[in-house]
């Protein structure tokens, strides 16, 4: 009975050590990869945090807006973050890649379904990025003509104004990334649309007079007392 | 022997006017005269013209070159005798040229025998042969013609002690029309030379034969009853002889003179003259096309005459006064070349000796509707002397050759009557008949060439006008149409090369062929015709159709 | 290229149906048929009387008019078809029309007029707004006879202005034309002027009016081309200035045309202008004309409110802008009322010269940097009122002077701000 305890014990260190040489390789392989990924990652953070200096991404960023959310957040500039997330997913890719190399059943189905998701993220980063510039732009643009036409409420206008354009914005991300499609869609036309009917009423019935005096303007000729007020710039 | 007096002759001739005087001196005086005008006949048919147009040989003081008169019935010494006129007059015949002759109706000289006859008593028979007043408070605010000389229309006679009245200088007193033995009178004057064989009159100063109170003594109804009279007399008894009237006024009043065909045949189109220099020097053809467009019609039998230069300065009476004073500004800007509200230079010094010019300017004169006449030497670009007085230099000797005299004469050059142009570019060793005749593209071969032309179709002298009105107003074209004959005269009237698009659809399918060279040019299709030309060209197309 | 695609085929024809002229007299339209008539009457007696000779064209360049007003351009036209057949003139006077496109576009319409007189051969072109309402006839005289007689490259008008016309002019457009390019211009910003063919033919040459600045503002750039290009500029008088068209009541437009023209110059000229020091007179011809003063109604607690309120709201857009301790001064005098109102020279002035070096730097998009200004210069017009209300003549002109001088004296911090060395 020893003997056989001895000789299953022995083929199971001999069967383990055969596992353990026949997988030994692949992990140096994974590892080589993981280690040459991450100069790599390196590497290419450096090259975008260089491109990014180089076109100004920061004063872009800083026009969108985004630049004063990572300052109130404690995070890095946006620069550097960019930079950061080109190198950490550089190298999750080459670490699942020499994963892959080990040959796990299972692992490689959700491996590369990374991989075909990365595009998209990075699809979705670019539509949130400048999501977050034309908000940042067009409620800029929608105070200084709010402004510049005396009305009463151009904050909120504004404010409004980039409200819709980052819904819309995270809505195109959402359905770029897969998440929650249909339910964002949905939510994103039924706010638009009652936001718009509403407005559409608001204005019909509650605005006719004014806007029939903005036609009146508009068409009709300015009155002579209208004209006395304005001072003549040119 | 005269010429066959065919009805229109007129409309077909291409005239040279003359003043026997200037042309060649035969007898060594000094002075121009008849025979020598005959001997030079070949010349004149050889260039092509089929009617002379003689300025005044009747004696005379010569203080208004031969216009006041002092005897109608015969030739002033100096050009020959009225035998020689006669002789002439029978080579010219032989030669098919017409001669048309000056006769001055409104006035004479104060040397004539009527007017020292009527000024010796207010009892004389003849007193009444004048117009005279005892003020010169009658006919106000009539114009002064001679406005360099003449304070007044008026001039005292200390003889008869009153006033005579002359519309023209104070030594050319007017003749009284309102007087039937005047009327008469001068009626046998136009007899005598009729029966001699002229071919025609050019009547000097016709709108001022009568005068009437409260009017401008100008062109008013009784004259043309005197005309119509001369008219129906000449009719009568020399059918085929040509009255051309000189009358310088706008084109509306001119048309009376024509009446109904029973008045003058011709009529001097002054208006048009200036407008055509103007018109170059513009380079527009808007003063041109403007003035022909307010030029009424005239009768089927009568003619305007277009001519470019004359004897006298080129008048400036019938134009505005911006348009006098851009003429003086370009045409004369030295103030010596000014006279009488005109300017008293020749067609080449007037054009700067411009070769293209000068030729643009006689192709006009061809091909506008009218006779076309030609100042003597104005063929070979004779030049002019601004400080001869009055309007001498304009009246120099005819150029002939680069010899004695030019040729003219062979008396002592201080002996001529008037000095000949002796400066380098006009002078006579430049310009003279006999280079230009060994050169066979001088402007002397250009004008026989033009003016054969012209006499070889009909459809200048009697042809419609109708005129292009293209959108390059640097352009002026008109087609001229007899019959089935159709040409088109395209004119560039500026100084640089010009394209111009002409609306041709009427005439679509013919062809173009250029009269000069006779060479054919594209078909007229539904396109505007795309014609382009050199700085002042001209074309004249003949239209056919094959 | 651009030069070829102005020039239409049909274009094309009636030019060189008109072929050289002296005088090419430009107009661009948009729909302007109620102003237009009696600016071509001015336009065409100005020619008959005052330049009978010379070979004169007009050329509208209009933008897709739909009321007529391009027939009643080329009414204007005289000749020997009958056209203009009521008025005597000496030769041809052409008036032509040609549609350079189906909008409105300032840049395109004096480009296609200066490539006419170029091909024209034109010694003068002189531009006329179609707005011109009080033009003379002598108007076109006083503007073309500089260039024409006397070799002026530019000929500037000067209008005799009204207490509180021209604020934006007066406050801004002068002075600070006057500080960067060292010329005394009263009006670099005009409708009417006239140019050199000279001039005419350098403007178009060199892809002058293809940069996106000279789009931005024609009229100024025009101005601009000739003081840094050292040709013979000069002004001469007119009379009234012409009532301002509907447009030029919106602020904004008339900012972008005129103030955004000028700050976007600066970037290609730094070179010229920060080499220079001072300013200097410009000739200026022809006779002063007195024009009766109109009593004005100015608004000036709306005036104030506009200013407070776009201080107040456009709090983060101005902090992009302007520095700090402006911005705070900006701030103190929205509070004000309007009898202790009071917008300095040296405060307006520093405030434009910090909008034109954020201008160039781009701190924020330029468009909207200009709409920035437009409250402010509210404010200032405030100023412009309260200070002039009462004065004289010759107390406004004092203090416009003395305006200019903050501009020169100021200079040199706009170079300071504009390296960002402050």
């Amino acid at each position: 009975m020893r003997e056989i305890i001895i000789g299953e014990l022995t083929q199971a260190f001999q069967q383990m050590a055969r596992d353990i040489a026949h997988y030994l390789p692949r992990l140096i392989v994974m590892l080589i990869i993981a280690l040459i990924g991450w100069v790599i990652a390196y590497l290419l953070k450096l090259l975008v945090r260089s491109l990014l200096r180089l076109t100004k991404f920061s004063k872009l960023s800083e026009n969108a807006g985004a630049a004063q959310l990572l300052h109130q957040a404690a995070l890095p500039s946006s620069t550097e973050l960019v930079s950061r997330f080109v190198f950490w997913i550089s190298w999750a890719g080459f670490v699942l890649l020499g994963v892959s190399v080990l040959g796990i059943a299972g692992l490689q189905e959700y491996i590369s379904r990374f991989f075909f998701f990365l595009p998209r993220l990075f699809v979705a980063f670019v539509i949130l990025f400048f999501g977050l510039v034309a908000a940042s732009f067009f409620s800029r643009a929608a105070l200084l003509t709010a402004v510049n036409a005396n009305l009463r409420s151009s904050r909120m206008l504004s404010v409004a104004v980039r409200f819709i354009v980052i819904i819309f914005a995270l809505s195109m991300t959402f359905e770029v990334l897969g998440v929650a499609e249909q339910t964002m869609l949905i939510a994103f036309a039924t706010m638009f649309g009652s936001a718009m009917l509403g407005l559409a009423i608001a204005f019909g019935l509650g605005g006719q007079d004014l806007a029939r005096k903005f036609l009146e303007r508009k068409l009709a000729p300015q009155h002579k007392e209208e004209r006395e007020d304005e001072l003549s710039p040119l | 022997m005269s010429l066959t007096h065919e009805s229109g002759w007129y409309k077909h001739a291409v005239i040279y006017q003359v003043h026997v005087r200037t042309f060649v001196d035969s007898n060594g005086d000094g002075i121009g005269d008849f025979t020598g005008l005959a001997q030079r006949l070949d010349y004149l048919q050889e260039l092509g013209i089929n009617a002379i147009w003689l300025m005044p040989f009747f004696p005379s003081p010569l203080r208004d070159d031969g216009y006041d008169i002092a005897d109608y019935r015969t030739v002033h010494p100096s050009y020959g005798t009225l035998e020689d006129f006669k002789s002439f007059l029978s080579i010219a015949h032989e030669r098919g040229i017409r001669v048309i002759i000056e006769m001055v109706l409104n006035h004479t000289s104060d040397q004539h025998p009527w007017f020292q006859e009527s000024r010796s008593s207010r009892d004389n028979p003849r007193r009444d042969w004048y117009v005279w007043s005892d003020t010169d408070a009658k006919y106000r605010g009539t114009r002064i013609i001679f406005l360099d000389t003449e304070m007044s229309n008026w001039a005292w006679d200390p003889i008869s002690k009153s006033y005579y009245w002359h519309r023209f200088f104070g030594h050319q007193p007017d003749l009284n029309y309102d007087n039937p033995a005047v009327q008469e009178e001068m009626w046998q004057v136009m007899k005598f030379w009729l029966e001699l064989g002229i071919d025609g009159f050019r009547l000097d100063a016709v709108p001022y034969l009568i005068e009437r109170e409260g009017t401008n003594c100008e062109n008013l109804p009784e004259t043309h009853v005197i005309i119509r009279d001369l008219r129906k007399r000449i009719d009568e008894q020399f059918p085929g002889v040509m009255l051309l009237a000189e009358a310088n006024q706008w084109p509306a009043d001119l048309r009376p003179y024509f009446g109904n065909g029973d008045e003058f045949h011709m009529a001097f189109h002054f208006p048009l003259m200036p407008r055509m220099f103007m018109g170059v020097r513009l380079e527009d053809r808007k003063p041109i096309t403007e003035i022909l467009q307010q030029t009424p019609a005239i009768p089927e039998s009568c003619q305007w005459c277009l001519f470019l230069r004359n004897h006298d300065e080129l008048t400036l009476e019938m134009v505005t006064d911006i348009e006098r004073d851009y003429m003086y500004d370009i045409y004369a800007r030295d103030k010596a070349m000014r006279l009488n509200l005109g300017i008293r230079r020749r067609l080449a010094p007037l054009l700067d000796n411009d070769r293209r010019r000068i030729e643009l300017m006689n192709g006009m004169l061809m091909s506008l509707p009218g006779t076309p006449i030609i100042y003597y030497g104005d063929e070979i670009g004779m030049g002019d002397n601004i400080y001869l007085g009055d309007r001498n230099g304009v009246r120099t000797p005819m150029q002939w050759n680069g010899g004695w005299n030019g040729g003219f004469s062979n008396a002592d050059p201080e002996r001529l009557y008037s000095p000949p142009i002796l400066n380098p570019v006009y002078g006579y060793q430049a310009v003279n008949v006999l280079s230009q005749k060994r050169t066979q593209h001088s402007l002397l071969s250009w004008m026989q060439h033009i003016i054969a032309i012209r006499r070889s179709n009909p459809v200048f002298g009697a042809g419609s006008i109708e005129f292009l009105y293209p959108a390059n107003h640097r352009i002026l074209a008109y087609v001229r149409q007899l019959g089935k004959e159709t040409i088109l005269v395209v004119n560039n009237l500026s100084s640089a090369a010009q394209a111009v698009e002409l609306d041709l659809r009427r005439y679509k399918g013919n062809i173009l062929i250029e009269m000069f060279g006779r060479n054919i040019f594209p078909r007229i299709g539904d396109l505007p015709y795309l014609l382009t030309l050199g700085p002042y060209q001209f074309f004249w197309f003949r239209l056919r159709r094959i | 290229m651009a030069e070829e695609n102005l020039l239409t085929d049909e274009f094309l024809r009636q030019l060189i149906n008109i072929g050289e002229v002296d005088i090419v007299v430009g107009l661009s339209t948009h729909n302007h048929a109620k102003t237009i008539g009696p600016v071509i009457a001015a336009i065409q007696a100005g020619i008959l009387q005052c330049f009978p000779r010379e070979r004169v064209a007009i050329i509208n360049a209009d933008g897709g008019s739909q009321d007529g007003t391009t027939e009643l351009v080329t009414s204007a036209t005289i000749d020997d078809l009958g056209r203009g057949s009521k008025v005597y003139a000496l030769r041809t006077l052409h008036s032509i029309s040609v549609r350079y496109g189906r909008t409105p576009d300032p840049c395109i319409a004096m480009q296609t007029i200066l490539a006419a007189a170029d091909l024209l051969r034109a010694r003068v072109c002189a531009l006329i707004s179609p707005d011109s309402t009080t033009i003379e006839p002598d108007w076109l005289q006083r503007l073309a006879r500089p260039a024409y007689i006397d070799n002026f490259d530019l000929v500037c008008p000067v209008y005799q202005r009204q207490r509180f016309e021209g604020a934006l002019v007066r406050n801004l457009l002068y002075p600070m034309t006057r500080s960067i390019y060292g010329s005394r211009i009263r009006e670099p910003y005009a409708t009417e002027f006239a140019i050199s063919g000279r001039l005419a033919t350098e403007i178009l040459n060199n892809g002058f009016m293809n940069q996106e600045w000279v789009r931005m503002g024609p009229e100024i750039s025009a101005t601009v081309f000739a003081l840094t290009g050292k040709y013979r500029v000069c002004q001469s008088f007119l009379g009234a200035r012409p009532p301002s068209s509907r447009s030029a009541h919106d602020m904004v437009a008339a900012m972008r045309r005129t103030v955004g023209a000028l700050f976007a110059s600066l970037d290609g000229n730094f070179p010229f202008w920060s080499a220079i020091n001072g300013s200097q007179s410009v000739p200026t011809v022809g006779a002063r004309i007195d024009v009766p003063e109109e009593t004005t109604r100015i608004n000036r607690k709306r005036l104030l409110d506009m200013f407070s309120s776009g201080v107040a709201q456009l709090e983060p857009v101005l902090s992009s802008i302007l520095s700090t301790s402006l911005h705070s001064e900006l701030r103190r005098i929205a509070a004000l009322d309007v009898d202790d109102f009071e917008y300095s020279e040296e405060l307006w002035t520093r405030t434009v010269l910090e909008f034109a070096a954020s201008y160039h730097k781009s701190t924020i998009n330029r468009d909207h940097i200009l709409q920035a200004l437009v409250p402010l210069y509210r404010g200032r017009s405030l100023m412009f009122v309260i200070e002039n209300r009462d004065g004289s003549e010759e107390d406004v002109e004092r203090r416009e002077e003395s305006l200019c001088a903050d501009f020169e004296r100021l200079k040199p911090y706009l170079l300071e701000i504009w390296a960002d060395r402050k």
